[in-house]
């Protein structure tokens, strides 16, 4: 009996940040043959979501490259034990590329990943790369900030509601954003939390939004896997904000506006990378100047004074003039945690674990 | 002409053999239609399906790594449903089982000791066990509805680990994600290649299986168990004790769970997180009922289910079959399986031939 | 004239048993046609069969001259054809006439039905209040409801299944004559039974089954029992054979002042039962059912603890409040009424029930079965008991009612118990088998155990108790010697009309 060598990824990570700008994984070309690509859906594919912008990722390569792609999707993967199992069938199907898309694929794929060292990995919501392993993520609070400046006109409670599906730095980020965009507008602007520890659960889901919309809340947004929120927000007479996709058409003429995710652009140089035999692991993190994420067209309640606000907020970002993090930033417990002047690193952005100054709410 | 059901004198021992095979003949013809009419040829997709996964090693360890723990809890729960003792929570006793076993194992002393596994073993069954003793003492005591505090005890252990995991347990390099640091390699079952997940955790089960049998066909206390669960007033009438039956049925049942739910941490997983049990706990009664509540038939059930599982995902992969109608099949063949065992009790018949005097 | 049911070559075959081979008879309108058989005879299959509520394998019915062809309960009632089950069939919490308009066709009118209730049961002299709940009635009554629910349909035929198994003789002597008045209005009656000489009292023709086959057809009155009997059995009836009793010298089973509360509406409290068995008799309980036996049999086998520990004792030994378990290590045995389920476990092989309470024998070493123990005292019960059954493999459930019988009181007495208690020692057990049973029963009290025996057949505890004791509403009677006693006085006993009230029912009975 041989005795476990699953850790042996960690030693691969630490190799990784020596081979990051070393040759890429030049033995993965593969000429005139058909590239087989995988990619693993954490839920269903539905009209709208998080798994449906990465099935529009999945589509872009299909229609970039025709006949020399060969595609294998499946979804509802989302416990770690079935995770690992599908990552190995499918590299040990001759898969060349194969994306995980969730957070929880993350432990699976880098127990997986040494052991198939041709095989290129591509991890969204990663946050360990390695040789060849990539991770790739959006900065949701260019969005969320945008969103919170129109929520910030909208407001009459100057209360937000927002609903997460877990606490963590993705979700966190973003929140915090969403409020210090809304403050850019009205400082009294407060946010209350909720986080529901799971992506899909319309029911739970129902509950948060009506908790929240009764404690006074008149925006709510949802960073989940369903539209719920937004529907639940049209009923109840409050503005809604949409996530991953436009989700107007659930809104019930509330839908503000909604920070949509288009991950066409990574899907299509990562598989036309590995095809030319030129991938190389990397750690990409992407907004609103990459296109990565985009707002989807605000509601025409909008005054005029706010649409002007929200563009000139969109743009600033993506020239780079306007950060969403720049200081003065202070927590919930008025510790200050970014001078005036100064903005959060990534490091600290990628792994924040704490709300700003006006959160009404904890983690976990 | 009308058909007649009637029962049997005696169960029909043609039909024990039969119904299953009536079951899977059934599931073909009725699946094949359905995957005909949505454009797949239903023999290749049947292939992909049963086939297909286990013919690589991959696919065998696969298909015993995830067997393992549904026939090991079955072995369990099918000692308590013998004896009319529904655990229903046995889900809430593996998730116990595994955060007292991580417990030891992200906080022992030693993380290199070699008692480290076996300390976990202990744990993980003493977690369980604790969680099956409360619905066992309020039913022995207060007479109490098991069926109730199991499964309300299942969601008292999801929140219980789910505080864990988001708050004292987690692990501090985690970025705020739900799990615990990974467990320390003296933890760990080993692996019998390195290639493939299965573990040795297997032979707990096979253990289990064997000591199940014995327990059930060879031991009294088993047979008083089987008496109290086909006739309580026989039980009383021959003065054997309903509480001994439902502290040994709830007990055995989640420390088995328990000892399934530290096998999963120590195993796949390799840590604790929120998502700890694919639903094991629950699918595992399907197994014990599929398996008749027998030792052998419940790892015949317990590769069955496990197959199942690994044949939705095969066919996804090789033929794009959207999972929803992977989960029909699923459903379809558990339907028919079940519902043939009426075939052994129950026959059909013409009615009354009382008539004509040819 | 045309037969009212004529029955040509009806077979039924189970797996393993054929229960009716090739059986005709016929009835003739107004005609009380028995048909007698011992238990497994194949009497009541052939009765499900008539009413339809079986299909036979072969054969044809036919009805008034026209064949039935697609038989069902639903046809029979069309046809007027209606069955008295043994078992009550009938819903304890609501009204007779409740009851009964369930069963009846047409709109449900309960106050036109409750006219017709009353005027039904004044003409037939079958006397029941419409309003009744059915929980407050005797066992008599319920028959009574049973029966009015049947003549209501106007019946051409009504099939009577063991109706006397729950009576008084004086209530049996009141339905002999409702039937006979019906038979005078033309009704047929199908009259079953194994009991010879109600058969003699009232049928004018008797089919005698036998293995499932006819053996004969006899016109009862002309005939003897003796040769009934022959029929029946297909040899000449056993006696009994009694020693005379030596009693021991303190009781083994002993009373004093039980008392139990009813546990819930339906049921029985016993009031202050107090009496003693001694070693080498056998004392009788008489009565009507559901007047206190099962409670009472339930606190003695200690299925139902009493209180106190002293009101019970064993062997001298205080024993209310131990579990039958317990009881039984200190020599009691016991047979309850309900077989199936209570006496034996329904899905397990014989084997196994034999373990039930056999297992003290040698068959349990260090908490494991020793199997091949087990099979041999099935094997030996099976054959000393003459159990028909498939081996000791066969279920519980698969065996005829008598053949379980036999193998349960055959487990308790081969225990070798200081105390047997017996309920319904032959109940639906055949005529060859009961006195089998019963000699049994003697031969082990003569070798110095107690027997309690609790019957509602009146000719069973005459024929094998030493003393009897008569249980009425929970109480009761001072014991009687047999010889002493006849079956008119216990009958009168039963009813309770002869409860004498100047004698205290507590204590100071032993002799």
């Amino acid at each position: 009996m041989i005795k476990s060598t699953r850790r042996d990824f960690l030693k691969y990570s630490a190799a990784a940040g020596a081979a990051l700008g070393t040759a890429g994984l030049s033995n993965l070309a593969l000429a005139d043959e058909v590239l087989k690509v995988g990619a693993v859906y954490v839920s269903p594919i539905s009209e709208i979501g998080w798994t449906k912008q990465h099935s529009l990722g999945v589509d872009a390569i299909k229609a970039a490259m025709g006949n020399k792609v060969e595609v294998t999707t499946i979804d509802s993967i989302f416990k770690p034990q079935d995770a690992e199992r599908v990552f190995r069938e499918m590299a040990s199907n001759g898969n060349k590329l194969i994306f995980g898309t969730s957070f929880s694929h993350g432990t699976p794929m880098q127990k997986v990943a040494p052991r198939f060292p041709k095989v290129a990995f591509e991890h969204c919501s990663g946050i360990r790369h390695m040789k060849n392993l990539g991770t790739f993520e959006a900065k949701y609070f260019e969005g969320t900030y945008v969103a919170g400046v129109a929520a910030g006109h909208m407001s009459k409670s100057a209360k937000i509601g927002f609903i997460g599906g877990f606490p963590i730095p993705d979700i966190v980020g973003p929140a915090n954003a969403l409020l210090l965009g809304a403050q850019s507008v009205n400082p009294d602007m407060t946010c209350s939390v909720i986080f529901l520890n799971s992506w899909f659960d319309p029911g739970k889901e129902k509950e948060a939004a009506n908790t929240l919309i009764s404690q006074g809340c008149d925006i709510i947004c949802s960073m989940t896997d369903t539209a719920t929120g937004v529907q639940v927000a049209g009923e109840k007479g409050a503005w809604s904000i949409g996530y991953a996709s436009d989700m107007a058409k659930f809104g019930n003429g509330k839908h503000l506006t909604a920070f949509t995710l288009d991950w066409s652009s990574v899907y299509v140089s990562a598989a036309k990378a590995v095809a030319a035999g030129t991938w190389k692991t990397s750690e990409r993190w992407q907004g609103l100047a990459d296109g990565v994420v985009t707002m989807s067209p605000l509601n025409s309640a909008l005054p005029a004074d706010a649409v002007a606000q929200v563009t000139k907020a969109q743009k600033d970002i993506v020239a780079g003039t306007l950060h969403p993090f720049a200081g003065e930033i202070k927590d919930q417990a008025g510790k200050v945690r970014a001078a005036a002047g100064a903005t959060l690193s990534t490091g600290d952005i990628r792994g924040i674990n704490w709300f700003v100054n006006g959160v009404v709410g904890k983690l976990g | 002409m009308s058909l007649q059901i009637e029962r049997r004198a005696e169960p029909s021992s043609l039909m024990r053999v039969a119904a299953p095979l009536i079951a899977t003949l059934l599931t073909l013809v009725v699946s094949s239609i359905m995957f005909a009419l949505i454009g797949h040829n239903p023999l290749d997709t049947l292939f992909a399906f049963f086939v297909a996964p286990l013919l690589s090693m991959n696919g065998l360890s696969e298909w015993l790594l995830k067997a393992s723990p549904l026939i090991l809890i079955a072995c369990g729960l099918a000692i308590g449903f013998r004896a009319n003792v529904w655990n229903i929570g046995a889900e809430g006793q593996l998730v116990v089982g595994a955060i007292a076993a991580s417990g030891v194992g992200l906080f022992y002393p030693d993380p290199e000791s070699p008692l480290l596994l076996p300390l976990m073993f202990l744990a993980g069954m003493a977690g369980g066990m604790a969680w099956a003793a409360v619905p066992a003492f309020l039913r022995a005591r207060m007479n109490t509805n098991e069926i109730l505090v199991t499964l309300m005890m299942t969601y008292i252990a999801t929140l219980l680990l789910s505080l864990l995991v988001h708050g004292p347990w987690r692990d501090p390099d985690g970025f705020n994600y739900p799990q615990t640091a990974l467990l320390p390699n003296a933890a760990m079952f080993s692996y019998f290649d390195a290639t493939y997940r299965l573990n040795t955790s297997i032979f707990i089960t096979v253990i289990a299986v064997v000591a199940m049998w014995f327990f059930t066909e060879r031991s009294f206390f088993g047979y008083k168990m089987s008496v109290g669960g086909a006739a309580p007033l026989a039980a009383r009438y021959a003065g054997f004790k309903e509480s001994g039956s439902v502290w040994l049925g709830l007990l055995i049942s989640g420390g088995v769970a328990g000892i399934a739910g530290m096998a999963e941490a120590s195993g796949p997983l390799g840590q604790l997180s929120a998502q700890i049990s694919p639903g094991y706990g629950f699918a595992a009664i399907i197994v014990a009922f599929i398996g008749r509540l027998n030792a052998f038939g419940i790892v015949l059930g317990g590769l069955l289910l496990s197959l199942l599982y690994l044949g939705g995902e095969a066919v996804q992969l090789s033929m794009g079959l959207p999972s929803a109608v992977t989960s029909i099949f699923q459903g379809m063949l558990l339907f028919f399986l079940l519902a043939s065992d009426f075939l052994i009790f129950y026959r059909i018949g013409r009615p009354v031939a009382a008539q004509g005097g040819t | 004239m045309n037969p009212r049911l004529e029955l040509r070559d009806i077979s039924k075959r189970y797996p393993g048993v054929v229960a009716n081979d090739q059986v005709s008879l016929s009835v003739m309108p107004g005609e009380i046609h028995a048909v007698l058989g011992e238990n497994g005879a194949g009497k009541s299959t052939l009765m499900k069969i008539i009413y339809g509520a079986i299909g036979a394998d072969e054969g044809e019915m036919v009805f008034d001259g026209t064949p039935i062809a697609a038989h069902g309960p639903a046809v029979s009632r069309a046809l007027g054809i209606e069955m008295v089950y043994q078992h009550f069939a009938l819903f304890e919490s609501v009204s007779v006439v409740e009851n009964i308009a369930l069963c009846v066709s047409g709109p449900f009118d309960l106050a036109g039905l409750s006219v017709q209730v009353r005027d039904v049961s004044e003409k037939y002299g079958l006397p029941i209040d419409p309003h009744r709940l059915v929980h407050d009635l005797s066992v008599g009554e319920r028959q009574r409801v049973e029966i009015v629910r049947c003549l209501l349909q106007d019946p051409k035929l009504l099939i009577l299944d063991e109706p006397t198994s729950v009576l008084t003789p004086q209530a049996v002597a009141k339905l002999f004559e409702t039937l006979r008045q019906l038979a005078s209005e033309g009704c047929s009656l199908l009259y079953i039974s194994h009991k010879l000489d109600e058969v003699q009292a009232l049928c004018d023709t008797a089919t005698v089954l036998r293995n499932g086959r006819v053996t004969g057809t006899a016109e009862p009155k002309k005939s003897t029992p003796t040769k009934l009997a022959r029929m029946m059995v297909g040899a000449d009836l056993p006696e009994t054979h009694h020693g005379k009793a030596i009693t021991s010298g303190k009781p083994k089973l002993s009373v004093k002042g039980l008392m139990t509360s009813a546990d819930d509406q339906f049921g029985i409290g016993l009031k202050n039962i107090s009496f003693d068995v001694f070693g080498g008799e056998i004392v009788g309980i008489a009565g009507v059912s559901g007047n206190g036996q099962a409670e009472l049999v339930s606190c003695l086998s200690g299925e139902t603890p009493t209180k106190t520990a002293h009101v019970i004792t064993l062997d001298g030994a205080d024993v209310g409040q131990m579990d039958a378990g317990h009881r039984r290590r200190l020599g009691l045995a016991f047979v309850p009424e309900e077989r199936l389920g209570r006496g034996a476990v329904p899905p397990h092989h014989l084997s196994d029930n034999a373990m039930l309470t056999g297992h003290r024998l040698g068959m349990v070493k260090n908490g494991m079965i020793n199997r091949g123990a087990a099979n041999a005292y099935a094997s030996d019960i099976m054959q000393k008991y003459n159990v028909k059954a498939n081996g000791h493999e066969a279920v519980a459930s698969s065996l005829s009612g008598g053949n379980l019988q036999k193998f349960i009181v055959g487990r308790e007495i081969e225990l070798a118990p200081h105390v047997l208690i017996v309920s319904q020692p032959t109940w639906g057990v055949d005529v060859g088998a009961a006195a089998f049973v019963r000699q049994a029963l003697i031969d082990l009290s003569r070798s110095g155990a107690a027997v309690l025996v609790v019957s509602e057949e009146l000719d069973e505890l005459f024929e094998i108790c030493d003393r009897l004791l008569v249980i009425c509403q929970g109480e009761i009677s001072p014991s009687v010697d047999r010889a002493d006693t006849d079956v008119e006085e216990i009958g009168l006993l039963m009813t309770g009309l002869n409860t004498p009230s100047s004698v205290a029912p507590s204590g100071g009975i032993s002799r």
